[in-house]
């Protein structure tokens, strides 16, 4: 047995080693004076590894762009100062972890002395941030995180810059089924907030026509395996089949559609508009062809913008010309940047809540190459809608084509598909 | 046999008259641990961090307790974790219980799940790890069920907005550091904690010496389930918002699995230690290195393992063995 | 006819679980070892497929010849390098497990270096684009292959274990290593070639997974371990046979929820593997050891 001596002495040096290692974390904290700040530093996470790291990487990737060609030209321009001031960046690596993404959000607010926080990708690892950002009265400026629980009327430190809020998605698809007289309507879903918000809404646009789907089933956020799904599915003979997953599900749903030889009038799945080259190659040219996604930039294109780089400028500099280098994380993370500049240069404070407002002002009356710009009372984001884009076979691969609503089509959609 | 039932009645004398400075030690080991966390609370202002810090040292003591005792390790030890988050959470959502109701129905629901739970110990070794790991899948599946979202609100998650207080839940998890260490101390000192390591070495032995087997083993499995479940109810707190996944996720039953491990099990100790060591290079590493942070905690892993196979306070043991 | 659909589905799933796990019951019951890199084996196996497929055209089913050389390999250094130091620690079946997860990293970490944290698979028009009919079912033609392909490594795998010296030698470790080191076997060669030959099966099914499961991705380890941990323990420690009878109850659990309850798919199989446990403590197919 231990003599109880040595325990002490451990527990001694237990404390000590503990006080001696957290002093050394714990950076000195200098408070910004009234004047100037040195620098801009804005403090985000990205996933390099883990089920997020293939969305995160590209988005993070985007928001670097934004901070290279605004430190390229002296600085990003704040208005409170009247001048140019560089960006620092402080960039944490989360590993999809959420238990992770917390520790690092409070390292970021309190130790690095951030004046922007930026979120990682998506609804998963956001929402750790969000009690951070509104206990250390932070502007949080969510990039992509769009499920419901995040915004929250009371919440004043939430801003959504880059997707609209996850139940407004699906509006064009549940419009544009029901202007083709589909009645017969399949849905999948993933149990997951981000997925069965959009089932819900799907649902109830349908509803809203008189149409009530023949097959409307949650599974799993891990399922990877669809063959017998849609075998079921396939037995209640619908028009449309809708599978709202993850690129995670979307792959092995669409695999399992060749593999089995199914042929449906309509089948949609949510990330090849966004990951459209890493999904073709998983899935293949036929694997994507007259299937439907939702339409997201750079396939629908604005270059009359009021802030920053237009879409088909992007294409050329940041994807060297080519729209096949630049998926839609990489627009996202990009268009982060430039609400922030935005929120910097209108400002006349420069304090979190003066950005919000100026953010606030700005709704409505400002658009990007992610689109119009457009906030609800909540932060979230109204704007920047999502029209229903569909594949065609071209060349080695597929196009992506806006076909409805019709005021933003850039093809007539093929249905039933051949 | 009778070495251990001779064993067992010098354990209980030993309870009996213990020297004072024994006493002395125990008391420190349960005093100083939250008092340091408090003080560190003070020079460093990353509260979420030292937050989770000793939710994993009430994790690795709650494992110790079952591991470190008994020999049955549950690999899905998380699911207590979140069958006290979302005790806490439903308390607060169904019941509107105080916040510190809240969370000992947090506790208490840990710890009803273990009862539930409680014919796996039929079970031995690798079968009984994986039969708890499963049971912890189902737990997850069931809570983030789409059908069941008018009772757990399904998988949209939970909101615990209403309660949020940061520096009381740190006060809190101070306090779960100071139940943890107590519980160790008091298994390691107690009768019960002879009864209990003469089972490891010898179930039948034991049994015929008069340890009613069965009994403290199944005590043994609701104290750690239970302190499971108060690290879960106050993380929940701490956190506040969070979606099911995130409070059984596997990986929290792996750190707390390797943090006990690294600081060698049976001890009072080490899990401590372990915790608070790993996590702190874990997060150090996460800081300065966030390009191939899995790549050097992971290589950290094999190094520990390969020249520290027997915890690390077998070091200090054996630089004890060798000083006298 | 949903439910014969879902037992052909379920039957022909739970053979590639059974080789999905296969080498996990191998190793373990061997070395008393707990293999928690087992499912990055597996996605390590699914990337040699995409690669080799990409680059040369290599059919995935040559693949599954080709990967089996460096997988000797690969485990047989593993054994010598990490495991054998590990089975001298105190409690080794433990010890493992920590050090798997280590390992478990790195190779996450690597591979993440090596193929990027995207989604890779190759279309499954390779085993033919249209889907067999089986008592009046369209069945793909890929989960056929992967069926075949699990009931050969099975056959083998035996023929192995019972009609070789080394595969004598195996089960006799598995049964008693002392006893077996007191007739002159050597449990550091047997156990760096049943390491060597649970890395290969591991690779295979890796092969297989981008059919089964749609692709593979650097994080994907985790879960297929998991799945796997399941299915032999499902099954029973040490018995191959009850392997592959572990991976078609988890298979067929799976598959008859996905088709009358989809949203408990991920509940029933472990809620069933609870139940098996409470009832027959060591698997289906376990020896029954002596328990107080």
């Amino acid at each position: 047995m231990l003599i109880p001596r040595t325990r002490t002495v451990g527990l001694a040096a237990l404390s000590a080693l503990l006080t001696i290692g957290l002093a050394a974390c714990g950076a000195a904290s200098t408070t910004a004076s009234s004047g100037a700040p040195k620098d801009i530093v804005i403090g985000t996470l990205y996933s390099g590894s883990g089920s997020f790291a293939n969305s995160s990487l590209p988005e993070f990737q985007g928001l670097k762009f934004w901070i290279s060609q605004e430190n390229a030209g002296g600085g990003v321009y704040v208005k409170a100062f009247n001048k140019k001031i560089p960006i620092k960046l402080v960039a944490l690596n989360d590993q999809s972890s959420t238990t992770t993404a917390t520790t690092e959000y409070e390292q970021l607010v309190t130790q690095d002395n951030i004046n922007i926080f930026v979120p990682d990708f998506g609804s998963v690892l956001t929402l750790p941030a969000v009690t951070i950002a509104q206990e250390h009265h932070m502007l949080l400026f969510d990039q992509t995180a769009t499920g419901s629980p995040l915004f929250t009327p009371g919440n004043q430190y939430i801003v959504l810059c880059d997707l609209p809020l996850s139940a407004i998605w699906p509006d064009p698809l549940g419009h544009f089924i029901l202007a083709q007289h589909i009645s017969r309507v399949a849905i999948l879903y993933g149990a997951n907030d981000f997925d069965a918000t959009q089932a819900a809404t799907v649902k109830s646009v349908l509803a809203q026509g008189g149409v009530t789907p023949v097959y409307y089933q949650a599974v799993p956020t891990a399922t990877t395996s669809y063959g017998t799904l849609l075998h079921d599915i396939a037995a209640t003979n619908p028009q449309a089949v809708i599978e709202l997953g993850y690129a995670s599900n979307d792959i092995p749903f669409l695999q399992a559609v060749q593999q089995g030889g199914y042929h449906f009038g309509m089948v949609v799945t949510a990330f090849p508009g966004q990951q459209y080259t890493l999904i073709e190659n998983a899935v293949g040219k036929a694997g994507l062809s007259y299937t439907y996604t939702y339409g997201v930039p750079p396939y629908i294109k604005f270059n009359k913008v009021s802030e920053g780089l237009g879409t088909n400028a992007f294409i050329s500099q940041f994807g060297h010309g080519s729209i096949a280098n630049v998926s839609f994380e990489n627009v996202a993370g990009y268009n982060t940047g430039l609400i922030i500049q935005a929120a910097l240069g209108h400002a006349t404070k420069f304090t979190q809540l003066g950005m919000r407002s100026a953010l606030f002002a700005l709704s409505g009356h400002f658009t990007t190459l992610d689109g119009a710009f457009k906030l609800n009372s909540e932060g979230g984001q109204v704007g920047e809608l999502l029209p229903l884009a569909q594949f065609f076979p071209a060349g080695t691969g597929n196009a992506i084509k806006i076909v409805y609503p019709p005021a933003s089509a850039d093809h007539a959609p093929v249905y039933p598909a051949p | 046999m009778s070495s251990i039932a001779q064993r067992l009645r010098a354990g209980a004398g030993a309870v009996g008259r213990r020297p004072r400075r024994q006493v002395v030690g125990d008391v420190l080991l349960v005093v100083v641990p939250p008092a340091g966390f408090l003080v560190a609370s003070l020079v460093y202002n990353n509260q979420l961090l030292l937050l989770t810090m000793m939710v994993y040292v009430a994790l690795a003591q709650g494992l110790n307790v079952i591991f470190g005792f008994t020999g049955y390790l549950p690999f899905g030890y998380v699911g207590f974790f979140g069958a006290g988050a979302y005790g806490t959470a439903l308390s607060v959502h169904f019941l509107h219980a105080p916040i510190a109701l809240a969370i000992l129905l947090g506790g208490l629901a840990g710890l009803l799940v273990a009862a539930l739970l409680s014919p796996l110990l039929r079970l031995t070794g690798a079968y009984f790890a994986i039969a708890s790991l499963a049971a912890a899948e189902a737990l997850y599946y069931l809570i983030s069920n789409p059908q069941l979202t008018a009772v757990t609100n399904g998988p949209y998650g939970v909101n615990l907005a209403s309660v949020y207080n940061s520096g009381a839940a740190y006060l809190a998890a101070v306090v779960l550091v100071g139940v943890a260490m107590l519980c160790v101390v008091w298994v390691r000192r107690s009768h019960f904690g002879m009864a209990l390591r003469a089972i490891r070495a010898d179930p039948l032995a034991a049994r015929l010496a008069g340890v009613n087997v069965v009994r403290a083993r199944t005590i043994a499995w609701l104290i750690s389930a239970t302190l499971a479940g108060l690290a879960g109810a106050i993380y929940a707190w701490a956190v506040s918002v969070f979606y099911p996944e995130a409070v059984f996720d596997l990986s929290i039953s792996v750190f707390a699995i390797v943090f006990a491990l690294f600081g060698g099990v049976g001890t009072v100790l080490g899990p401590l230690l372990g915790a608070v060591i790993l996590y702190g290079v874990y997060n150090y590493i996460g800081v300065s290195q966030p390009q191939d942070f899995q790549l050097i905690y992971g290589v950290l892993i094999v190094l520990i393992v390969l020249f520290l196979p027997n915890g690390l306070l077998s070091i200090r043991l054996r630089r004890l063995w060798r000083g006298r | 006819m949903l439910w014969l659909f879902a037992l052909i589905a379920g039957v022909l799933f739970g053979l590639y679980y059974g080789l999905a796990a296969l080498g996990l019951n191998l190793i373990f019951g061997v070395m008393r070892m707990v293999n928690l890199a087992h499912g990055d084996v597996i996605m390590l196996g699914g990337f040699a497929a995409v690669l080799l497929f990409d680059r040369f055209g290599v059919n995935p089913l040559v693949t599954v010849l080709l990967v089996i050389p460096p997988s000797l390999l690969v485990g047989y250094l593993t054994y010598y390098l990490l495991g054998r130091r590990v089975q001298r620690s105190r409690d080794p079946e433990m010890m493992s497990l920590v050090m798997f997860f280590g390992v478990s990293q790195v190779i996450e970490a690597v591979a993440v270096i090596a193929f990027g944290n995207n989604e890779a698979s190759i279309t499954s028009a390779v085993f033919g684009a249209r889907p067999f009919s089986i008592a009046g079912q369209g069945v793909p033609g890929a989960w056929l292959v992967s069926a075949g392909v699990g009931l050969v490594a099975l056959l083998l795998l035996f023929l192995y274990l019972y009609r070789t010296s080394l595969g004598r030698a195996t089960r006799a470790i598995m049964s008693s290593p002392d006893e077996a080191r007191a007739v002159g076997v050597n449990p550091d060669r047997i156990s760096a070639l049943t390491f060597g030959i649970g890395v290969g099966l591991a690779a295979i099914a890796g092969i297989l997974s981008l059919f089964m499961i749609g692709g593979t991705t650097p994080s994907e380890g985790v879960d297929l371990t998991v799945t796997a941990f399941a299915v032999i323990v499902l099954g029973g420690l040490g018995s191959p046979m009850g392997t592959f009878l572990g991976g078609i109850v988890f298979g067929l659990a799976l598959m008859f929820t996905q088709t009358f309850a989809p949203a408990w798919s991920g509940f029933a199989p472990f809620a069933i593997l609870l139940a098996i446990m409470l009832l027959r403590p060591t698997g289906l197919l376990g020896r029954t050891v002596r328990s107080v």
